[in-house]
């Protein structure tokens, strides 16, 4: 027997480090939350270009996702990791370069969205010498984390780690395979799918990016921290075995239910509403395990407000994961898709879930890390009761926002007229509930500073050096033999015995690797159907490319985050096709790299748009909303009608997407030559409609051949031009929008 | 659920943190079977819970089933009417508000045009009629931009702009947009019509 201990150290300074990280980069999430919040009841809060909604959105979304919680993540696995392992990361120059590398990310995230440098899929936007950047933090995180696992001085690893693992190798697959793309310039690409399949892939990376960045991470954590903090045994191993197997290999196949009605195929949408339903349980596992470990310890829940941080985190997470399940029913989805409900849905996820656990663990381990008391136990209630609240006033405003929004769309009078056919109107109807949730953010927003407050005071009584308490013990015994004596009678009985699990537990590059083969393996059934199958994608003759210059204006849409507000994929619905026209159909999207279906109605669908107006109605329009619609909430883009076309770049963008395979034919060689002869016929209907000269060369008139051209392909079908190649016909005169003195 | 005496302590231990050996809860167990069940079930239909036949014949079926009940009416106005509707105070006031909120971003509030064509003066682009006005109205000119108000509008909203539009004939505002279209009431029998398209 091998009786010699080894002595070692916990690297907690970067678990200080995470913590102070998480906070900061919380507030500011949060409050660029609040600014977008105002932004909806407020329009002129629009500081265009930089700090418009559709640049700002995507900047709070990736603030609190990836800087609030993925921080969050970090801390408490690096906590508990080492401890849980007996064992200092392996490499503290890794950690390190783990923790800079992961805050440079934030920053350039935090710089290249106002800019409106995106690739506009969601939680994916930031582009790609920034998506390189964050594979190679990823790895470097993981490669420390799996030589610190084989390092290790307890044989077996513990169920939180099990879900690090997960989240580990599958936030790496999604990110890498729903970001690759192609460069248009340093700061431009397009997604090498398109359409129907990059919609697929998108919400594959989407959905599971909740998954494996704010699910299982976070239940990981939760496995550490409640027990830790109650101080009471967990209520069932077996089921922690169970809901974690079959979380990771259902959860994955859920994304399609993102785009039920949509293009999608009905096989890939019903697999998603099925996995989805089965995906209940294997959820609610972690609550169940989570509250029942309380179980004979509610009574410290009175006093340790850790403990109700946790426990309003827990049922957050029991209410998200029984919504999400719900809300795949395509029936139930019809109704709530498109509207405010999703996110009420994510913010009872995000700011109960991970916000009130990520709490919790702060307030449990800042004693712990700055080692003294808090500066003020109080003030944690008080940061406590402020959120609760903040979260009720938010979810209850934005769930009733959803439902008035849903309900109106598809309400018909009895004429057999849309009830509500302004779509504007729909939109006042919210205004209140938009208030309220303003108030409501405020107050969480207020709990964090009172909580970053708190823990700087509590910093700031530290001792003059910290402790570093030496730990001992015993290396893993190479020659370990498994001494446990075999299960009686049937195979069944050995397998309900779950004593194999018990050795896998002790294996952990194995239990890796059937992690990630359940993952990989639950991807591909989806993937390959959706990839092969061509009935999913039947060909419409007269879809065409975009123009060079429609393309310069579709990247415009792109920068300008119009995505974030307006969809462009028309539902077979009968109210849809009502108030928008024809149902969008899977070959309109074949050249759409990326897809921009978008997941929110804040405006009106615009899959339909071209041709409904004049070039003038949408060069005034963009100018500012307010003068054509006025009860309009859209910012104004004034910058559109004075900053220049840069033609030469529209080649670059020809170039990139001729090379995912697009039929650019000619305009390979001439895309700016004919961008701009089309941008002259623009500019002048804009002026024969008697709207001002000289735009020629401005983005508004890019911007406008592309809006006009939207949903024209199909209108087009039974013209005669479809079978035209693409770029000769974008040399010739634009059918659209006759110059009014030919009336 | 367990008394926490009878729970039986697995022997193993993580940095102190211990578990039970519990069972599964039986009713977390019990629904998440009833998911599985649920699949095939959905997904072949043998009980008619599922499928059907698909989002776009489900649609089709559901808008022939709505057209049926709401046949296409409209076109029963006549000429008549709605000349007797420009009379109509309450007709005209309620016309001026749908005027303002849906017309007047391209006709201007004084109707002398700007995006849409003037429409005080004699010349009209699809005719000057009043039931020519209700068409171009309700099904739009979509080529030019003129969006289908039908869709938009209640029927008596529809009554009041036209009611209100021939009210706007021969007001003369400031700057008007030149005349568009071919005079109403024609002046000679040669005048040509091109309302059809």
């Amino acid at each position: 027997m091998n009786t010699r201990l080894d002595s070692f150290s916990y690297d907690d300074d970067i678990v200080r480090k995470f913590m102070w990280a998480t906070m900061i980069w919380g507030l500011v999430g949060f409050l660029v939350g609040l600014i977008i919040a105002l932004q909806l009841p407020v329009p002129g809060l629009n500081a265009a270009p930089y700090l418009t909604f559709g640049r700002l959105r995507p900047l709070h979304t990736n603030a609190v996702i990836f800087a609030f919680a993925g921080n969050a993540f970090f801390m408490g696995a690096y906590y508990s990791t080492q401890r849980l392992l007996k064992t200092r990361m392996w490499s503290d120059g890794l950690s390190k370069f783990h923790f800079w590398g992961w805050q440079a990310i934030i920053v350039s995230a935090a710089i290249t969205l106002p800019l409106g440098f995106t690739q506009s899929k969601e939680y994916a936007e930031l582009e790609w010498p920034i998506d390189i950047a964050i594979a190679v933090v990823w790895v470097a995180f993981a490669v420390n984390y799996f030589v610190t696992l084989a390092k290790r001085r307890e044989r077996h690893i513990y169920v939180a780690i099990w879900f690090y693992i997960a989240s580990i190798i599958t936030v790496a697959l999604l990110h890498i395979f729903n970001n690759l793309s192609v460069p248009a310039g340093a700061f431009k690409s397009y997604s090498i799918y398109a359409g129907v399949q990059d919609a697929f892939m998108q919400w594959w990376y989407g959905h599971n990016a909740v998954a494996f960045f704010l699910t299982t991470p976070f239940l990981g954590l939760m496995y550490y921290f409640m027990p830790k903090a109650a101080d009471r045994p967990v209520f069932s191993y077996r089921l922690s075995i169970l809901h974690f197997w079959t979380l990771v290999f259902l959860y994955i196949w859920a994304g399609p239910h993102h785009l039920h009605y949509t293009a999608l195929p009905d096989w890939a949408s019903t697999l998603g509403m099925l996995f989805s339903v089965m995906l209940w349980m294997p959820s609610w596992g972690g609550m169940v395990n989570g509250l029942l470990t309380l179980r004979g310890a509610w009574h410290k829940v009175t006093e340790d407000p850790v403990l109700k941080f946790f426990v309003v985190a827990v049922t957050a997470y029991g209410m998200s994961t029984f919504e999400g399940p719900m809300l795949s029913i395509k029936s139930i989805n019809a109704l709530a898709h498109y509207t405010d409900w999703v996110i009420a849905h994510v913010h009872t996820g995000a700011l109960g879930w991970n916000g009130f656990l990520t709490f919790g663990m702060v307030y449990w381990l800042a004693p712990r890390l700055f080692q003294t008391e808090m500066y003020s136990k109080n003030w944690v209630n008080l940061h406590f009761w402020l959120a609760t609240f903040g979260i009720l006033l938010y979810v209850v405003a934005i769930y009733s926002a959803g439902a008035t929004q849903g309900l109106m769309w598809r309400a018909f009078d009895e004429t057999g007229r849309l009830q509500y056919p302004d779509f504007v109107e729909t939109v006042m109807r919210l205004m209140p509930m938009y208030w309220v949730r303003v108030a409501g953010g405020t107050l969480y927003i207020a709990g964090m500073i009172l909580g970053i407050w708190n823990l700087y005071k509590t910093w700031a009584k530290r001792p003059a050096k910290y402790e570093v308490p030496v730990v001992q013990a015993a290396p893993l015994s190479p020659t370990y033999t498994d001494d446990h004596a075999p299960v009686a009678g049937s195979a069944w009985a050995r397998f309900t015995a779950m004593y194999w699990h018990r050795k896998w537990e002790g294996m952990p590059l194995f239990f890796s690797v059937m992690t990630a083969i359940a993952v990989i393996v639950a991807s591909l059934f989806e993937i390959i159907p959706t990839f092969l199958i061509k009935s999913n994608v039947p060909t419409i003759a007269s879809v065409k490319p975009y123009t060079p210059l429609e393309l310069a204006g579709r990247n415009i849409y792109q920068r300008e985050g119009c995505f974030n507000c307006h969809s462009q994929m028309v539902r077979p619905l009968m109210y849809e096709t009502e108030r928008y026209g024809d149902y969008s159909k899977p070959g309109e999207s074949v050249y759409e790299h990326p897809f921009l279906w978008g997941s929110r109605r804040i405006g009106p669908d615009l899959a339909r748009v071209g041709g409904k107006y004049p070039d003038l109605w949408h060069v005034r329009h963009m100018y500012n909303p307010r003068e054509v619609v006025q009860k309009s909430i859209m910012p104004a883009y004034p910058h559109l009608q004075t900053t220049a076309i840069d033609f030469n770049a529209i080649q670059k963008s020809v170039d990139a997407m001729a090379m995912i395979g697009v039929p650019y034919g000619d305009a390979v060689n001439s895309a700016p030559a004919l961008a701009r002869a089309q941008a002259e016929q623009v500019a002048a209907s804009i002026v024969a409609g008697g709207g001002p000269a000289g735009l020629a060369d401005k983005e508004i008139v890019a911007l406008t051949a592309y809006l006009q051209r939207l949903g024209r392909d199909l209108k087009n079908a039974s013209s005669g031009t479809a079978q035209q190649p693409a770029v000769p016909a974008a040399a010739k005169p634009i059918a659209m929008a006759a110059p009014d003195g030919s009336r | 659920m367990a008394d926490k005496d009878n729970d039986k302590l697995l022997d193993h231990a993580y940095d102190g943190i211990q578990e039970f050996d519990n069972p599964l809860p039986t009713w977390w167990k019990w629904i998440f079977y009833a998911t599985i069940v649920f699949v095939p079930l959905y997904y072949w239909d043998p009980l008619g819970i599922g499928e059907g036949p698909g989002k776009e014949q489900a649609y089709e079926q559901s808008m022939a089933a709505f057209n049926a009940a709401h046949p296409k009416t409209g076109g029963t106005y006549s000429d008549d009417q709605l000349i007797a509707f420009a009379k109509d105070p309450a007709k005209v006031e309620a016309g001026k508000v749908v005027f303002t909120s849906y017309c007047a971003a391209c006709h201007r509030p004084d109707g002398g045009g700007m995006i849409g064509p003037n429409l005080t003066d004699d010349f009209w682009i699809h005719g000057g009629k009043p039931t020519e006005m209700l068409k171009v109205i309700v099904e739009g000119v979509l080529a030019k931009g003129m969006p289908n108000w039908g869709k938009v509008l209640k029927p008596d909203q529809i009554e009041g702009a036209v009611a209100y539009v021939q009210t706007l004939h021969g007001t003369n505002p400031a700057n008007p947009k030149a005349p568009e279209g071919a005079k109403y009431p024609p002046d000679s029998a040669a005048a040509p019509a091109p309302a059809a398209k």
